[in-house]
Formats: C-alpha cells, sequence, structure tokens
C-alpha cells in the first residue's frame, strides 16, 4: 500500500512530503529534532479518525502539532511518521453564554479566543507568553498555564469535555457540557496532559470567566531574588491570593528595558510583579495589603492602575524569555531547565540553588517566571556557536531539574516533558510511571501516538 | 504557495543545484529561537498555513541550508514567497532580521543557480530594458518632446521616478513632477530601475551595475537629494546606495513644504495604507499624515504604522505568486475603517495590489489627493 496516496485519498493536497517542509516541522522552539515523512493539514474530526485508522493499520507513528511553540519536543516527530498539523482547524464552534463556556476545535489561538469572548464581558483565563500563536490544542495536550494560573489555575480547570480520536480512530468524547458528572473515569482530566500519546483532540467544550471589572499592579523591588521569593510566600500567607504574581531578576529587567525603553519599570534590584483583579474596592484593598506585607523587605515599590501601563509591561513579559539577545547579540536563550517548578515555601531556596548552577557552570543566567504559583523560568544563555557552552549548558540544566526533584517540585510546570524532559519522570514519579505506561498501552497497544515522549 | 504546486515539488523530485557553498552570516540566522511569535504577524503564513511559508519556517530551511543540505529548487516556494515587509522583524522578541536574512539567502541561492523563473523573468527584464516590466518605451514617454528638452542639466534636486510610475502610473509621475518642477527639481537624463527587484530577489552582482549607472547620472546632474513617490525605489536608494545621497520620500518633502503648496481643505475622509517600506523599513509614518490631514479627515485602519499589514506586493511575490499576494491585499482590505471616501497610501506598488484586489473604496495615491487639493 502507498501511503502517500492513502493519505491524499483523506486530505488532498493538504499533505506535503517536501524535504524543506518536512525540515520545517522537524522541531518546536525545543532543541528535540525528529523529521517526519509526511505533514498533513486536517481539517475534520473525520480526516483526523481516517489518517490515525490508516497508522494504526501501518503501525505508522502520528504527531499532533498546533503552534509548534512547545518547549520540550512534544511535537517533534522522534519516531518519524506522520506530523498532523491541527492550526488550520481553527474554528470557534459555540460561543455558549448561557452555559458559560464555549465550543473550539483545536487549531484556535488563545488570543483569538480572547478576542472573541471580549465583548460578551468573559475570558479564558489561561495565559502562555505564546497566546498570540499557540493553539488550545497545544494547550489541553500540555496543560498549559501562564501567569494567571496563581488564581485562575491552569488549563486542566476549564476543560469540560473533549472529543478525541483514539489511537485506532474510534472517536470518543470525554465529558458533556455539565458542569459536574460523578458517573465514571474523568477521562478528560486523563487526556488532559497526555500530550498527544493517549488521542488527539479534535474539538473542546471550555469554561469561560466574567471579566474582572479592574485590575491593578503592585511593582516592588527587593535587594536580591531570594528577599522576593520572601515577600510572595508572606504574601499568599497573609491571604492575599494576586491574579499574577511574577518575577523578573535583575538580569530581565535589563532585557525588558532593551527591548521597550519606555517601560516603568524599577532600575536596581529583582522585581516582583502582584496584580490583584476584582472590583475597584477589592483590587484597591488587596494592593494595599500587599504594599504593606513588602514595605520591612522591598527597596522600592509603586502601583500601576493605568491600563496601558499594565499592558505594556504585560506585553514585555510575556516576550522576556526569547528577548535575551537584546543584551548581546551574540547569546541566545536556549529553552532546557526552563520550567521547573517546587512548592511556594521552597521558591527562596530554589532561586539559591539555581543561582549557584548557574555561576558553577559560569553562564549567564536570567530568572523569571509565575513566582506565586511555584513556577520559575530559568533563561540559560549561551553562543551558540560555542561546542563548549552547549555541554555547559546542558549539565547545568540537567542539575536544575534534579534540585526541583529534590525540593519535591517537578521538572515541568506547564511547558510539559516531551521529549525534553522523558529522562526525569522516573525520578520524579517512581512507581507511578508504571501506571502511565500500563494507561499509555491499553488506549495504544501498538504504540503510535506521539511515540518516545512522557518518558514512557 | 499553490498547494498543487507543492505537489508537484514532491513528485517531480529535486533539480539539485550547482555545487558552491551556501554561506550567509550565521548569527544573523541562530538569533531566531524558533519561539514562533511570528506566526501571529506573517501575512504569508496567514493566507498559506503551512510552516514553511511562515518566517520560523524561511529561517529554518536556511539553517539547514547552512548546515549543510543542498540548496535545490524545492526550497523557493518558502523563500520566494516572503514579502520582506518585515512585520516579523518589528515583533520578534529576539531581534532578528528575517527580511534580510532572507535576502542574504536569495542572493546565495542565485549563486548557486536555484531561482524560480519569475524571478529571473524578473532580472532578465531589469538588465534589458532598464526597467522591471521589459517595457520598451522611454522612461519619460509621460512628458512631451517640449518638456523633456526644457528639462534643467543641472539640478541640485532629482525626481526619481521608478519604474511604476514611469509605465504603469504615468499619470502619477506627472502629478509628482508638476508638483515637485516648481521648486526646481529635475529629472535624470537617464534613469534606469533603481535596482530593488534585483535586491529584493538576490540578484545583487546584477543590482551592482544597475546602481552605479544610476549614480553616474545622479552625478552628472549634480543632485544632492532624490526625491521619489515609491517605497520601494526609497528604500533602495536610502539604505542600499552610498550613503552620501540624501534620500527624502515623496511624503516627506510634501510635508515639509505644504504652506508653500497652499492646498485647499476637501471635505472628504480618507484613511491611510503604510507602505511596509516606507513605514516599517525607514519609520516614515508621520509625514504622509500630516500632509492627509492638512487636506482632509484621516480616519486610521485596524492595523496602522509598524503594524501595518502587508499589502502583498513586495519581495517579488507579486510576480512570483500572484495568487498569495493578492489574498494579502484583500486581508489588508478588511482593515479599512468604514466611512471612508478614498484608501491613500504612497507606494504605486501597494495602489496597484490593493486596486486589484477588488474592494469598493477607491484606492489612489498621496500625490492624487495633494493634487486634488491644488486644483
Amino acid at each position: 500500500m502507498d501511503i502517500t496516496t492513502e493519505i491524499r485519498k483523506i486530505v488532498g493536497d493538504r499533505l506535503s512530503v517536501s524535504p524543506s517542509e518536512l525540515y520545517c516541522y522537524s522541531s518546536d522552539a525545543s532543541q528535540v529534532k525528529g523529521m517526519p515523512d509526511y505533514v498533513v493539514r486536517p481539517k475534520s474530526t473525520e480526516e483526523v479518525s481516517l489518517i490515525v485508522r490508516l497508522a494504526y493499520e501501518n503501525e505508522i507513528p502520528v504527531t499532533a502539532r498546533g503552534a509548534g511553540t512547545g518547549l520540550a519536543g512534544g511535537a517533534v516527530p522522534v519516531g518519524g511518521g506522520i506530523v498532523l498539523d491541527m492550526s488550520g482547524m481553527n474554528r470557534i464552534l459555540e460561543i455558549d453564554i448561557d452555559n458559560i463556556q464555549v465550543v473550539v476545535e483545536p487549531g484556535v489561538i488563545q488570543d483569538a479566543l480572547n478576542d472573541a469572548l471580549k465583548p460578551h464581558g468573559f475570558f479564558f483565563p489561561p495565559n502562555p507568553g505564546s497566546s498570540a500563536m499557540c493553539t488550545l490544542g497545544g494547550m489541553i495536550a500540555y496543560n498549559a498555564s501562564g501567569m494567571r494560573c496563581v488564581k485562575y489555575g491552569t488549563t486542566r480547570n476549564y476543560v469540560r469535555d473533549l472529543e478525541v480520536v483514539l489511537a485506532d480512530g474510534t472517536v470518543i468524547h470525554t465529558g458533556s457540557k455539565m458542569l459536574k458528572s460523578a458517573a465514571g473515569y474523568d477521562l478528560t482530566q486523563l487526556i488532559i496532559g497526555s500530550e498527544g500519546t493517549l488521542g488527539i483532540v479534535t474539538k473542546a467544550s471550555l469554561k469561560i470567566v466574567p471579566l474582572p471589572k479592574t485590575r491593578k499592579l503592585v511593582i516592588a523591588s527587593f535587594e536580591n531574588a531570594e528577599i522576593a521569593g520572601q515577600a510572595v510566600v508572606k504574601t499568599f500567607s497573609n491571604g492575599v491570593i494576586p491574579s499574577a504574581c511574577e518575577i523578573l531578576d535583575r538580569v530581565s529587567l535589563q532585557v525588558l528595558k532593551r527591548y521597550d525603553p519606555n517601560l516603568v519599570l524599577p532600575s536596581e534590584g529583582d522585581v516582583i510583579l502582584f496584580e490583584v483583579d476584582g472590583t475597584e474596592s477589592s483590587a484597591r484593598e488587596a494592593a494595599e495589603q500587599i504594599m504593606k506585607v513588602c514595605v520591612p523587605l522591598a527597596l522600592s515599590m509603586s502601583l500601576a492602575e493605568s491600563e496601558k501601563e499594565m499592558a505594556d509591561i504585560w506585553a514585555a513579559r510575556k516576550l522576556v524569555g526569547a528577548a535575551v539577545s537584546r543584551l548581546d547579540p551574540t547569546k541566545s536563550r536556549i529553552y532546557v531547565g526552563e520550567d521547573v517548578g517546587v512548592p511556594i515555601k521552597q521558591i527562596p531556596e530554589l532561586l539559591k540553588r539555581v543561582q549557584e548552577i548557574a555561576e558553577k557552570f559560569d553562564l549567564p543566567a536570567m530568572k523569571y517566571g509565575h513566582i506565586g504559583d511555584g513556577n520559575l523560568h530559568l533563561a540559560l544563555f549561551i553562543d551558540v556557536l560555542n561546542k563548549d557552552e552547549w555541554d555547559r549548558l546542558n549539565k547545568a540544566a540537567d542539575l536544575v531539574h534534579r534540585t526541583a526533584i529534590e525540593l519535591g517540585g517537578t521538572v515541568s510546570s506547564e511547558h510539559g516533558v516531551g521529549a525534553a524532559r522523558a529522562e526525569y519522570m522516573k525520578a520524579q514519579w517512581g512507581p507511578a510511571l508504571e501506571v502511565m505506561r500500563a494507561i499509555k498501552k491499553t488506549l495504544d497497544p501498538k504504540g503510535i501516538l506521539n511515540p518516545g515522549k512522557l518518558g514512557l | 504557495m499553490k498547494n498543487e504546486e507543492r505537489k508537484n515539488e514532491n513528485e517531480t523530485g529535486e533539480k539539485n543545484s550547482k555545487e558552491l557553498p551556501f554561506e550567509i552570516d550565521r548569527r544573523s540566522v541562530y538569533k531566531c529561537v524558533q519561539c514562533g511569535t511570528c506566526r501571529s504577524v506573517c501575512p504569508v503564513f496567514d493566507a498559506v498555513g503551512w510552516e514553511s511559508a511562515n518566517t520560523r519556517g524561511r529561517m529554518l530551511i536556511i539553517k539547514s541550508l547552512l548546515e549543510g543540505r543542498p540548496p535545490s529548487e524545492d526550497v523557493l516556494p518558502s523563500l520566494a514567497s516572503c514579502t520582506t515587509c518585515g512585520i516579523c522583524a518589528a515583533k520578534c522578541p529576539a531581534g532578528a532580521n528575517p527580511p534580510e536574512v532572507v535576502e542574504a539567502a536569495r542572493a546565495q541561492l542565485v549563486k548557486c543557480g536555484v531561482t524560480t523563473e519569475a524571478q529571473e523573468n524578473l532580472k532578465s527584464a531589469v538588465i534589458t530594458y532598464g526597467n522591471s516590466f521589459g517595457d520598451t518605451k522611454s522612461r519619460k514617454h509621460w512628458l512631451s518632446e517640449t518638456e523633456r528638452s526644457k528639462l534643467p542639466e543641472k539640478s541640485e534636486y532629482v525626481y526619481f521616478v521608478g519604474c511604476f510610475d514611469s509605465y504603469r502610473y504615468p499619470e502619477f509621475a506627472k502629478k509628482t513632477f508638476g508638483i515637485l518642477q516648481r521648486f526646481g527639481v529635475t529629472l535624470l537624463p537617464d534613469e534606469q530601475c533603481c535596482a530593488s527587484p534585483l535586491l529584493r530577489t538576490g540578484f545583487t552582482e546584477d543590482a551592482e551595475k544597475v546602481m552605479k549607472h544610476n549614480l553616474e547620472q545622479i552625478r552628472k546632474v549634480g543632485a544632492h537629494t532624490i526625491i521619489t513617490s515609491c517605497a520601494g525605489c526609497y528604500t533602495t536608494l536610502k539604505n542600499n546606495y552610498p550613503e552620501e545621497l540624501r534620500v527624502i520620500s515623496l511624503p516627506e518633502f510634501l510635508a515639509e513644504h505644504l504652506e508653500e503648496l497652499n492646498l485647499k481643505k476637501l471635505d472628504f475622509t480618507v484613511t491611510y495604507h503604510d507602505p511596509c517600506h516606507l513605514g516599517r523599513h525607514n519609520k516614515v509614518y508621520n509625514a504622509p499624515r500630516k500632509v492627509i490631514q492638512a487636506i482632509c479627515t484621516l480616519m486610521e485602519m485596524k492595523n496602522i504604522k509598524e503594524n501595518a499589514r502587508c499589502c502583498g506586493g513586495g519581495g517579488g511575490v507579486r510576480t512570483g505568486y500572484p495568487d498569495i499576494s493578492l489574498e494579502l491585499a484583500r486581508t489588508r482590505l478588511k482593515d479599512v475603517p468604514e466611512g471612508v471616501d478614498y484608501i491613500v497610501t504612497s507606494c504605486p506598488l501597494c495602489v496597484r495590489n490593493l486596486r486589484d484586489a477588488g474592494g469598493d473604496i477607491e484606492v489612489i495615491d498621496i500625490v492624487e489627493l495633494v493634487a486634488m487639493a491644488i486644483e
């Protein structure tokens, strides 16, 4: 059987086997590489089902891909085979305000959904830095979150129902429009974060929430990142839950200022951005409480209330990860060891240990991230033309991952495991990994769905 | 690129290049960290949907060539379909400049003998006829014999007409020169294509010859300032010719001389489309707006200035991939606000593409607006 002909019968010219096209789908934003044999851009659940069935019958690996903004190689076809580029299935099928939910195809861009919801006064809260281009399907597959997770939770908290194509092409629904259900295993939650290893999401019903009336931003700077971490712990223990709580160390600040010199940010220290939202009075009260908590610890503090000022800071913050080259054009940020997380109380310790690791390997480091939920994005940057720097980088990243596990944390808080962090799954999960393997074997006995991922 | 075309590439196999090393500044390529931010803005990707039609895909393909993949025609649908609009560079957090990288890669591909037929035709037209259309008429056909004979041989100011205004929109050239003559501006005795089409599509060596010819002409006239009404000519004369040239765009010149022009107010509303090579590439945003607002009401498009969407006409895409090019123009027309009488722009290439996209609102060049206010 000629696979190319068979695929073409299903999707027509939305198949490519051009070497250049295949190369474009051989990586994401991580360092993982893997060349596909076919790239397919399906338009419907039926097409996905037929392609997967064809792959099942012929034991060809199938890797689903959204926008390819992943940082762990999750969408990289390390076993070759078919890449399903789901970004063309990008319709918002229903905005059901009465049931406070939406039904979307997996290729819908996160920002596009929120643009569509804004006139209704609602939003879908999980907002990764890549919200301008990442797809909801990718967010579901990796349980993505972002800056507002500290108050609003992760993608996992917003999925009511998924339409999933299983390994043999069978199409199932994992839930309904119901707010709750006590009937059977929660397959929705099983699929979320499974990185395309158990099935391929072709539709999703997502819970939405009302937009807050107002937001305010407390910008506090501290002598060092450890003290900044202590301020965060104290804020929480005083009963305030910010809607975002981000750390930007001094290197990150320099990068941001290069990116946008007009940003109103402190010129010294390591900074925490505490965003609060709600009604005018509740947000003001929360902001004042945070400032009170931070007084004994902070070098400086300010309150941003204008929408434009806050929007500019958040827009720059979203892009800081890739903007390191603005500081030194010979250096590039490499996404490794970039997504560890620890229990909130361990944050000061993690910040200290991560800094020591960067110094030990003599690598410039930028530390930023969702400190409010224990998630630190460490940005190590190197000259990509220097092999020695690559070696040191990989050693440092390895140590960062092991440190997070040692502190009771995770190697990935929101970017996923993919192939990049697969080797740490045993250390993080112990015997629970065998349970995951058993589930995988049951749902995908031939191992065609995104092989080589999650350490399975 | 059309899907049909992709299919053919796949099935007919690759035509490999001459065995020459593909080499460009590696750092400029490795600046791309593959974050994919460009997916949210690349207009060609928006129209085509394949990763290779996006900036990140182009950078990846160029990386693969640097890492030893032999250049072949297989890369062309990706690398030849970039309009070099530069919105990716404006948004790139890592500070990469993909249009520059793409142009450098195209130049290497030309050296390796990997080009599209459209590219070759364009080059041949410029080299043989001195214009991008292969037009055999005199470049000054829009002037009468008498007018031509009266052109000053020497002047400090020269109006660089460009291929488009010379051959496709001679009425723009007439109106522009009509205004500029009041200020003692002359024409080059033998202007040729500015070389933009050659530079954008990788024919750097051929471009050198054309630029040399035009420079000699400029020296002959003794001009220190070149005025041009084409965004493509403007960026080329300003950024690819030697630095001692002072180049001003027509909107900048008009904005500087508003008082002397004595324009009357007109009772209508227009919107303004920022040409990529005037706006994003050279930051000429305010001058055209100043001129428009001196004449009538300006209502802005949905995406303007740094965020303006490309009309699809640049980078050789109009010639090489007309379907994609027009798709971009149609998308750009969706940014036009309701209730405007005209869409004004200051680039003949944008005028043509936006007109061809077939909207209901008339697309005019800024010189036509000014001419209405003078008449």
